[in-house]
């Protein structure tokens, strides 16, 4: 494949990836797998392009106060544990198998995603124009800026959202997609954290999914650091533009886009397993 | 701040959102990331995979020191709770990287 077709797909993957808080991997590496390449090579350059996107996307993300790392690294705790167990029992389940579970999972978000009416953390016109976006120390809850008010939250049912995570990260650890398509919703339809904040949190700890499972293929030698390269470029590019989109859209736009998203990736991992 | 607290939620704290230090360092990271990218796709040989090891390197690199920065920050300030959870998240990662091979 050239390089610049793949820094394109990684441009497109990252801008989704960023805008609605699923990583790409899960839209990147089916395409190169259809493009004709090894799903061996793929696998890691979905992840690079998993990583740059998030790099790309957090400081603008972290200076509009959307991403909470508390909630991020709680659930992350339960997910990365997971993605361990799961990566590790991967060479026992049929590939099949694992892709409906992929794509029924990628369904049933969606289908949360769509079935909710407007917001469900309103402004607060208590909160002036002097309070500062975050998360507040010690605790799962924070507030952050919508036009020109402020919106406070609190993460709730965190056990039920740790454990949806856990599952999550089983799943992406048998598959090796970065499972964010999975957190989001996890996020901002069980715990009820906005869906903004939820897709960035989740970008977040993408980044530290993807470092993960790079530092492994790289001791299996499995990196092409000069495709992978070309498509970190065109990540790059993605993951700003998807941050710098994510902060004009609103709440129920941004939840709608990770929907729609959710679909095309159920459509394509569906697709995949019939044809194989 | 003085703004009332909405019912079931703690107070807002001013402190909040106040990470310059580590925006900055993601901006900088992100300027290191892209010059290896396109380095490592104009040079060919040894100079190109030396990029390629770069972008590779800083990829990894700054999700774990963005988490320890936290994890640093919340020791600190008196969130212990939280800061073991952000160790606890390394510990996982290392043990997987560990276990894989």
């Amino acid at each position: 494949m050239s390089l610049p077709v793949l820094a394109l797909l990684g441009l497109l993957a990252a801008l989704a990836g960023s805008l609605g808080g699923i990583g790409g991997a899960t839209l990147l590496v089916p395409a190169l797998l259809v493009a004709g390449m090894e799903p061996t090579v793929a696998a890691p350059i979905g992840l690079m392009v998993v990583g740059a996107g998030s790099l790309a996307s957090g400081a603008r993300q972290l200076n509009e106060g959307l991403v909470h790392h508390r909630i991020g690294l709680t659930v992350e705790l339960a997910a990365s544990v997971g993605v361990v167990g799961g990566a590790l029992a991967s060479t026992q389940v049929p590939e099949q198998l694992l892709a409906f579970v992929l794509a029924g999972a990628a369904l049933v978000g969606a289908v949360a995603a769509f079935a909710r009416k407007g917001m469900r953390n309103l402004p607060q016109a208590a909160f002036g124009e002097e309070a500062v976006t975050g998360e507040w120390p010690g605790t799962l809850g924070g507030q952050y800026r919508l036009g020109d008010q402020v919106v406070p939250y609190q993460a709730r049912r965190v056990p039920l959202g740790m454990v949806l995570c856990l599952g999550a990260g089983v799943v992406a650890g048998l598959s090796g997609v970065g499972g964010g398509f999975l957190k989001t919703p996890a996020m901002s339809e069980v715990m009820h954290v906005p869906a903004k904040v939820a897709a960035a949190t989740t970008t977040f700890t993408l980044g530290l999914t993807a470092a993960t499972g790079l530092l492994v293929y790289a001791g299996q030698g499995r990196l092409e650091l000069r495709e992978g390269a070309a498509a970190v470029l065109g990540a790059l590019a993605g993951g700003l533009l998807g941050a710098r989109l994510q902060s004009s859209i609103s709440p129920v736009t941004a939840r709608r886009l990770t929907g729609a998203l959710l679909l095309v990736v159920a459509a394509v991992v569906a697709t995949r397993a019939v044809l194989a | 701040m003085t703004a009332p607290t909405p019912a079931g939620t703690p107070p807002p704290d001013p402190r909040a959102g106040r990470f310059d230090q580590v925006v900055r360092g993601l901006q900088v990271s992100v300027l290191v990331v892209a010059v290896a990218a396109v380095l490592g796709d104009v040079l060919h040989g040894p100079a190109g995979r030396a990029a390629g090891w770069v972008l590779l390197a800083t990829l990894v690199a700054v999700p774990v020191l963005r988490v320890l920065w936290f994890v640093v920050r919340w020791f600190r300030r008196g969130d212990p709770k939280f800061a073991f959870v952000g160790l606890g998240v390394l510990a996982v990662m290392v043990a997987g990287v560990v276990l894989s091979r």
